[in-house]
């Protein structure tokens, strides 16, 4: 214990050295404008300015660059509760509750819960690494594919918990984001999967194409048609920040929130994702009233941000001790590593201790910062919900198309955005919820790439799901929340009302 | 309304106006990396690109256009305007093993487009999970050999770097239908390596040097002619008893076919002075890269090695069992 | 709209346009992907060929698609709505648009000349503007210019992606 704060101290000397805060300001300050922008994610950017660090010393670099990285996060937010927009896969479950509490005028407090649930998940997940890296480790490594596989079944079961409507719309959306992920060239054998031999579609469709497409732009085709909903969001603009009683409700949702998100940013293969899907879960089945979700519930906002921030930090563990990238933020990150002549591996940590523990240290600055920033730009961002929808639209339209042209330097996949709108109008037409989509949609590329991977490796025995005690236990757990949530729904079946 | 725009859209379309092509560069120029940002073939390209702006007095943007095991990049940059303003950072899988693996492919890396030459050569490992039973690469190689059903392969998708070395080996082994379970990228395929959920791999020096000092994988032998000073105690290929793998993952940069001469000398000349920088050099060597030698880095000795291993890499690929 | 046994009792009709359009959606979608899928390999449980999650999940869909068109046949529900067609064609059109000219474009004899976002940005605020019912032209054209030199502020210098900003104009 007492070598952990030497080694805290240790960090804190190096990142509270004036360079290291302005870098970590500039990166938090940079996250959270690319966070806010529909589109231009942390990748593109942290790639932008690589080029730009070569001057700065390695920690220095590291420092501003994991500061765009959650910087991003926090940004990705603000755009999901205003515009609901999801830029990255862990902000769709914010979307769901988030963007209702600023339809109902209470922006300020969704923003404001979520800064805050952000800055608590990741000052408790700077101890998670400093106290727990080095053990934590161990969890990465004990996940094989077969394990990963039955992870992957269990996030889709949450998908039928995150339904608002009927469960059986929520089935056929999941299954819908699964088909979609199977489209692209096949990992295994190099095969065009229904890509109607069209080249830009060999990789896939790309997450925020599809993501911009049936959220972004399906949003402002249904509020073109109802300017009555548009307008609720101008009319009221309530308190800006969160009260106590807000505060109190938010409370134990984000120490939760905090607890899952932080378990499943460790995993590799971008576990993270996971993390605000798992704590929505988690606090609609235990709440006294779970019909208040998908109603502007502000535990809704809370968990799931709460996980997204904590599961972000973690993500650095498995990079950090291991020296593997569980996502592409973290490859990037080696990338930078690597230039800057700081090979990662299991060696970090002893071999360049000022750089392991700086980093730690200048989270902890970091996510102070993004609070300090964020605070005050919530009165700026409800302002922005006064500005007249006839312009107001139009401009998320010119920032998402610079975004999405960005994401890959790709012209067409704009075009595909327009064609996943119009698919996501006729989604909301026929009165299906896109967020499961989206959820299927992220899982499914890993599910079929691990489910292959596993049944590879155990000669084709499915046994090997049940065999194994992590994955069984993984399943079994799946099963329960299937069964608890299609309970209810068999014995009253359709009594809610399905309202938009 | 819509006529309005539809109009402006003319009206734009019209004021189009043709380029000079005087004195070159005078404008920046964007260097095409077929990948996504931070893989080796992106960092080399930011190394070098950073220091050929310095002579070129213009920028050299790189442009990520990841897509088709890179192939989609490349497809964009050797179908531009050749006017040297966009140009292509490719590497092995790009120009050498491409055209065996994607049967539509729309260039012609050998005979469609114009090499400036050779960036670096990055050393490919045989490496296998610590508790693998051979402890040598002979012992590797009876062992693969006996035990075709209980060895498992990993790799980093097809058309990936390791895939395509990887199913040289395999190849030359005898062994082509060996249990190849395939990752997306080669950080996923290490951790399962790591871990001991899959036997062995092939892979890119800078990707697992630090694992194999650290003791958590081992490797048996580097496929180069010489020993990598980042790792002096691995073998040779030759050293340990099969001298026929013989195969490196380099990058190299490429322009349009067409391109003026005087052009291609400035870009030449460009690439020259900065594999002969001192920080360019250490960064690159930081990365356990080889530097390319006088020929290599001129167009003709580019052009000769993406021959030289298509040649070799053809036959293996085109027989992969992929479909 | 609670379950209603009587309702249920009543014979087989079309009691909720909304699902059963959805139902159909989802068997044409999975006719589709079956068809796509056609002539991929679905390979044996050792070695998963690339058509066994396709076909599986489509069928699955069109599984899950027939079910809730027979339950719209027996459970009321929402009925389908009125489409507006005016959002759909410029706000999508205006994304299309930019899409097509920030790199230019060649699709068969249609070529379209890399005008680069100076061009594109303008286009895409001003059409996609068109479909608000309370547009006024005057105050849309400023903001399409105004959005545009905040666009190219933003993206192209403060943090320098490379996007084309003008390459007949500027070079760039």
């Amino acid at each position: 214990m007492s070598e952990m704060f030497a080694n805290l101290g240790l960090g804190f000397s190096v990142a509270l050295s004036f360079q290291n805060i302005a870098l970590a300001f500039v990166g938090c300050l940079v996250g959270t404008l690319v966070g806010v922008l529909p589109g231009v994610g942390p990748i593109a950017t942290i790639a932008m300015l690589l080029p730009i660090t070569f001057g700065l010393d390695p920690v220095g670099a590291l420092i501003m660059l994991a500061g765009i990285y959650y910087g991003a996060q926090y940004g990705g937010s603000t755009t999901a509760i205003l515009v609901n927009i999801p830029g990255e896969a862990t902000s769709v479950v914010t979307t769901l509750d988030g963007h209702q509490m600023a339809r109902q005028g209470r922006a300020g407090v969704a923003l404001g819960t979520a800064a805050l649930a952000s800055f608590f998940a990741g000052c408790v997940a700077t101890v998670v690494i400093a106290a727990l890296g080095a053990p934590l480790t161990k969890l990465a490594l004990l996940f094989g594919p077969a394990e990963y596989f039955s992870l992957m079944v269990m996030g889709l079961c949450f998908a039928v918990v995150l339904a608002r409507g009927s469960i059986l719309k929520a089935f056929c959306m999941i299954m819908l984001g699964l088909l979609l992920s199977t489209v692209g060239t096949d990992l295994e054998t190099g095969q065009e999967r229904m890509t109607f031999g069209f080249p830009p579609l060999s990789d896939g469709i790309d997450f925020a194409v599809l993501a911009m497409g049936v959220f972004g732009f399906a949003e402002v085709l249904r509020n073109l048609e109802n300017p009555e909903a548009r307008d609720v969001v101008r009319a009221k603009i309530g308190r800006l920040l969160p009260g106590w009683s807000d505060i109190k409700q938010a409370a134990m949702p984000v120490v939760r929130g905090t607890g899952i998100g932080a378990i499943l940013g460790i995993l590799p293969g971008n576990g993270a994702v996971l993390g605000p899907f798992a704590s929505y879960t988690v606090e609609k089945k235990i709440a006294k009233d779970p019909s208040r979700f998908g109603k502007g519930a502000i535990e809704g906002v809370a968990g799931p941000e709460a996980a997204n921030n904590a599961g972000a930090q973690t993500a650095f563990i498995p990079l950090l001790t291991l020296g593997i990238p569980p996502n592409a933020v973290m490859a990037l990150m080696v990338g930078a590593m690597t230039i800057h002549g700081i090979i990662p591996g299991p060696q970090v940590m002893t071999k360049n201790p000022d750089l392991f523990w700086g980093m730690i240290a200048s989270m902890w600055i970091g996510n102070l910062m993004l609070l300090v920033i964020n605070l005050p730009l919530v009165g700026l961002w409800v302002k922005l919900l006064q500005v007249p929808y006839r312009l107001m639209f139009p401009a998320i339209l010119i920032f998402c198309s610079i975004g999405i042209y960005s994401v890959n330097n790709q012209p067409v996949d704009v075009a595909f955005t327009a064609l996943f709108g119009l698919f996501g109008y006729l989604l909301i037409k026929l009165g299906f919820e896109p967020a499961p989509m989206l959820l299927g949609f992220v899982l499914g590329k890993l599910m079929e790439e691990k489910l292959r991977q596993a049944l590879i490796i155990s000669r084709g025995s499915f046994m090997t799901f049940i065999e194994r005690p992590i994955s069984a236990g993984l399943l079994l757990v799946a099963v329960a929340i299937l069964v608890i949530a299609l309970m209810p729904a068999m014995s009253k079946k359709r009594e809610e009302v399905f309202t938009e | 309304m819509k006529k309005l725009a539809l109009s402006l859209t003319a009206a734009l379309a019209l004021a189009l106006p043709a380029q000079a092509q005087s004195k070159y560069p005078e404008r920046p120029i964007t260097m095409i990396v077929p990948f996504a940002a931070g893989g080796p073939t992106d960092i080399i390209a930011r190394i070098v690109g950073e220091n050929m702006s310095k002579t070129l007095g213009q920028q050299v943007v790189v442009e990520n256009v990841a897509g088709a095991g890179g192939t989609t990049g490349i497809t964009r940059a050797v179908t531009a305007t050749p006017d040297g303003y966009t140009i292509a950072m490719g590497h092995l899988g790009t120009f050498s093993a491409a055209p065996a693996t994607y049967p539509g492919l729309k260039y012609d890396p050998i005979n469609g487009m114009q090499t400036i030459g050779l960036a670096g050569g990055t050393p490919i490992l045989i490496v296998a999970k610590k508790a693998f039973a051979p402890k040598d690469l002979k012992e590797f190689v009876t062992y693969v050999k006996a035990n075709t059903d209980k060895v498992n392969e990993a790799h980093a998708g097809v058309g990936s770097v390791s895939w395509t070395t990887c199913t040289l080996l395999k190849g030359q082994l005898g062994v082509p239908k060996l249990n190849s379970v395939a990752y997306r990228g080669t950080g996923p395929a290490l951790n399962d390596l790591v871990s001991g959920q899959v036997d062995f791999m092939c892979d890119q020096i800078v990707s697992v040097a630090e694992q194999i000092k650290a003791g958590t994988i081992k490797a048996y032998a580097i496929a180069s002619a010489e020993r990598s000073p980042a790792l002096p105690d691995v073998p040779t290929t030759k050293e340990a008893g099969l001298p026929e793998y013989q195969i490196e993952a380099w990058n190299g940069i490429a322009a349009p076919k067409g391109l003026p001469k005087d052009v291609v000398d400035k870009l030449v000349d460009a690439l020259d002075k900065a594999l002969n920088d001192e920080t360019v050099k250490k960064r690159l060597l930081d990365l356990g890269t080889v530097l390319p030698t006088k020929e290599e880095r001129t167009p003709a000795g580019f052009a000769a090695l993406i021959k030289r291993d298509a040649d070799k890499l053809s036959p293996v690929l085109s027989a992969a069992p992929k479909q | 709209m609670s379950l209603n046994k009587i309702e249920a009792a009543q014979g087989w009709r079309i009691r909720s346009t909304q699902d059963f359009a959805g139902g159909l959606f989802m068997i044409g979608l999975a006719a589709l992907a079956l068809f796509l899928a056609r002539d991929l390999p679905l390979g044996t449980l050792r070695q998963i060929g690339p058509g066994m999650l396709p076909k599986s999940i489509a069928v699955i869909c069109a599984a899950l698609g027939a079910l809730l068109s027979l339950n719209a046949m027996r459970y009321k529900g929402e009925k389908l709505s009125g489409w507006s067609w005016r959002g759909v064609f410029f706000v999508l059109g205006a994304a299309v648009v930019f899409g097509l000219t920030i790199r230019g474009f060649e699709i068969g004899p249609l070529k379209v000349p890399q005008l680069g976002m100076l061009v594109s940005g303008p286009l895409v605020v001003f059409i996609a503007g068109l479909a608000a019912e309370d547009v006024r032209l005057k105050e849309l054209a400023i903001f399409a210019v105004a959005m545009t030199t905040a666009c190219a502020l933003l993206f192209k210098y403060a943090l320098s992606l490379p996007i084309p900003l003008a390459p007949w104009l500027l070079g760039i």
